[in-house]
């Protein structure tokens, strides 16, 4: 067939494949570059600003740390608020003020003045993340920066801060290397907030997303809490110790069902009954029975999927072609050569794709077991940082989680092949949409 | 006998690689010890950081949970202790659940709170508001005070129960006026609406609200030694933050369990008086005030049956057990 032949909008026909193709890579494209546009293009939306240098309002409960943020409006708020109290405080130097907080306090809140350059300085590569309370690598970057050796290229201080921080530096240089008892006991001005617009916390930049994808799955273990990757082994042996679990005993089950109306009529109904009662239900019940950790939330997926499996896989051996049983009648098959020589083989292909559909269910009730007892896994990252609005942390992981779940299908599909090599065709439900134009050439 | 039964049923499939349960089931067993986000039970990351428990010879697992969920977890057996206020020791006893408390960890001092959207200013503007809290639980209770001391009471404002893990998006949603929460969720409260303030906090009525370690009378009966040497570890971490010296590190330890910057947590930590052993000692006395921990859980007691979150009042010395404590104190005097 000639190639380009079939017109973009031709109704009920496929389009050549490379068009094919194209359209599936565009499907991606389009919400990646959507995204990238409203995240990309500063006036496009951009309603907020996101701390890289935060300071303390005196008297005030709300902490910002360099990461959060604010609305623009609050954000000019915030500065007025530290430049005013800067004003304050130079009144302590001049004299005009005594201190009446204790020196350790003080010493202490000018400590954090120094660290109000941590993050600023991780972005600028010149501290290592884990360095941010080095206080003696942070005692030289001001020196570095108050004496213009120091620039600054990812963000750069303000004129403004730049004269707060010589102001503060004719303070601190005389103590030549850092010490915190050195620090003087009157309070040092506070840089003032600084930031750049940014799109609201549950929009990050795709690629910081990508950034932090990097940093979380290549984390090492310290000993102290998981890594992302040990919680993505823990998550999988969950998923799929349930998922096991409930083929162990749904497959032969089901098949059985399917195959014999005794056991159609023994089961069926009861399972049909319980597969209505949502498995989250069963929540608290199944943590009194198994107790907090990984035995209440194999369980729920347990739970979650065999009710479905067993009626799938009952109904999908049902619609075995008669003719094929009839057949092996007449050449004399038995009951045991029936089940084990024509139903099994007969119905295995369509039963693989059944427990493909239903590994995707294994994988949602995943969510809600992760949470029950004590949270582990995944969804217990997914809703601390959620918690705490770290969206450029959730992202990576649910597109992880989305990314294996799709891969796990492709492959099976593509196993399924060499699996069942009797199984012409079968219904297909892989989305080889890449490849499939290109084959029907 | 029923939950061990199954356990063993399903072992041979952690045997078959499956991986249920763990190893913790094979081994002896540990005290075990559900513990939440509340600052001074975060504290006790510390001694587990820092192997101090196996230093004072005590196998233990501590369970990480949101606060409802551990004192679920405690009522229904899964865990012989639990760390709570000294009013939701009082609330979960009142359920059947027999509980002695045997550690006084702090003194709430401003870290739970209400906070409300910007435009109200003071507890008194609450009145017709509606305000997302846990019901029958610590903040519930503070905000109950927080009416009172305005003369208003639970009838003047719509209650949603809420999780107190949840509030700050439910403030932030805009469907409540006000929350009630603890840090580090009140300060992210606080910091997901611009202008929210704190209303009313703890530190307006010092000594209403006790974080306890609450064990079951029954494990603290057979394991007296065990607890004693859960005692010993708790003082160790108290002195340990006393020292001014650890503290970047204590704050690191700290802020990394709840997945909070340490920036942030210092900021909070003293919101949290934690009390020094003397301190300790004191708030164990009997007195009639917020000062005694019986005198402040003879007021909570009252209150709770005021306000019907139960029956009748409880037995309040019986929730207590100062003998450790005391028995620490005298060893190290000797």
């Amino acid at each position: 067939m000639p190639k380009n032949k079939v017109p973009w909008f031709a109704v009920r026909q496929d389009l050549s494949g490379r068009r094919q193709s194209l359209l599936a890579l565009l499907s991606f494209a389009l919400p990646i570059g959507l995204w990238c546009l409203v995240s990309y293009v500063p006036s496009i939306w951009h309603p907020d600003v996101r701390l890289h240098i935060s300071a303390e309002r005196e008297g005030s409960s709300t902490v910002y740390t360099p990461g959060n943020h604010l609305g623009k409006d609050h954000f000019q708020r915030f500065v007025q608020t530290i430049r005013e109290q800067n004003l304050e405080i130079q009144r302590y130097w001049r004299g005009e003020q005594e201190v009446t907080e204790p020196p350790r306090m003080v010493r202490r809140s000018n400590q954090r003045v120094l660290r109000q350059i941590g993050r600023f300085a991780v972005a600028n590569g010149w501290l290592e993340r884990d360095e941010r309370q080095d206080d003696e690598k942070l005692f030289e970057i001001w020196r570095g920066l108050a004496e213009g050796e120091l620039r600054g290229r990812e963000q750069r201080l303000t004129e403004e801060n730049l004269e707060i921080l010589r102001a503060n530096w004719a303070w601190l240089e005389e103590m030549e290397t850092f010490s915190a008892a050195a620090l003087p006991a009157i309070p040092l001005q506070q840089l003032l907030p600084q930031g750049r617009p940014a799109n609201p916390v549950f929009l990050p930049n795709p690629h910081d997303v990508v950034l932090s994808w990097w940093d979380l799955f290549s984390e090492e273990p310290t000993g102290e809490g998981k890594t992302l990757r040990e919680r993505l082994g823990y998550s999988l042996r969950i998923v799929f110790s349930g998922f096991l679990l409930s083929c162990l005993i749904g497959l032969p089950l089901g098949v059985l069902c399917g195959t014999y109306n005794l056991f159609s009529r023994l089961f069926e109904p009861f399972v049909d009954f319980f597969r209505y009662m949502p498995a989250p239900v069963f929540s608290t019940l199944l943590v009194a029975i198994f107790g907090a950790h990984d035995a209440p939330k194999i369980a729920l997926i347990f739970v979650g999927t065999f009710f479905q499996m067993v009626l799938v896989i009952a109904k999908t051996t049902r619609l075995l072609d008669r003719s094929l049983l009839e057949a092996a009648q007449t050449l004399g098959a038995k009951n045991r050569h029936l089940v084990l020589k024509v139903i099994v083989p007969g119905v295995m292909p369509n039963v693989y794709n059944d427990l493909r559909i239903l590994l995707g269910w294994a994988w949602t009730w995943l969510v809600i077991a992760e949470l029950i007892g004590v949270k582990a896994g995944l969804t217990e990252f997914i809703e601390t940082q959620g918690r705490w609005r770290n969206f450029d942390l959730v992202f990576p992981v649910i597109i992880t989680i989305g990314l294996i779940g799709f891969a796990t299908d492709q492959l099976l599909a593509f196993l399924r092949r060499f699996l069942f090599p009797w199984e012409p065709k079968g219904y297909r439900l892989s989305l080889n949409w890449l490849t499939e134009g290109h084959r029907k050439e | 006998m029923k939950n061990r039964l199954l356990q063993k049923l399903l072992r041979p499939l952690a045997l078959l690689g499956v991986g249920i349960g763990g190893s913790s089931m094979l081994s002896a067993e540990p005290l075990r010890i559900a513990y939440s986000d509340w600052p001074g039970w975060v504290a006790w990351e510390i001694g587990i950081q820092k192997g101090w428990f196996a230093e004072e010879g005590v196998d233990v697992e501590f369970l990480w949970f949101d606060y409802v969920a551990s004192m679920d977890a405690y009522a229904a057996g899964q865990v012989d202790a639990v760390t709570v206020t000294n009013g939701d020791m009082l609330v979960t006893g009142a359920t059947g659940k027999p509980s002695v408390a045997i550690l006084i960890n702090d003194i709430s001092n401003g870290n739970d709170m209400i906070v409300a959207r910007p435009g109200i200013e003071t507890i008194a503007d609450l009145e017709g508001k509606t305000i997302g809290v846990e019901e029958g639980f610590v903040c519930h209770l503070l905000l109950l005070k927080g009416l009172e001391s305005v003369g208003l009471s639970a009838d003047d404002v719509t209650i949603i129960n809420t999780p107190t893990e949840e509030t700050p998006q439910v403030l932030a949603s805009g469907a409540v006026d006000a929350i009630g929460a603890w840090q580090p969720n009140s300060g992210q409260a606080l910091r997901s609406v611009a202008d929210s303030t704190p209303v009313y906090t703890s530190a307006d009525v010092p000594g209403l609200i006790y974080d306890l370690l609450v064990v079951d009378p029954a494990t603290l009966e057979d394991r007296r030694d065990d607890w004693m040497a859960v005692v010993r570890v708790w003082y160790r971490i108290v002195d340990y933050l006393m020292d001014d010296d650890n503290f970047d590190e204590a704050l690191a330890i700290l802020a990394n369990r709840v997945q909070v910057s340490p920036e942030e947590y210092e900021a909070l930590f003293f919101g949290t008086k934690i009390l020094t052993l003397e301190q300790a000692l004191e708030a164990w006395e009997p007195g009639e005030g917020l000062d005694s921990v019986f005198g402040s859980s003879d007021v909570v007691n009252a209150f709770n049956v005021s306000n019907g979150v139960y029956d009748e009042l409880l037995d309040v010395e019986n929730y207590f057990d100062p003998s450790l404590v005391r028995e620490f104190a005298e060893s190290l005097e000797e």
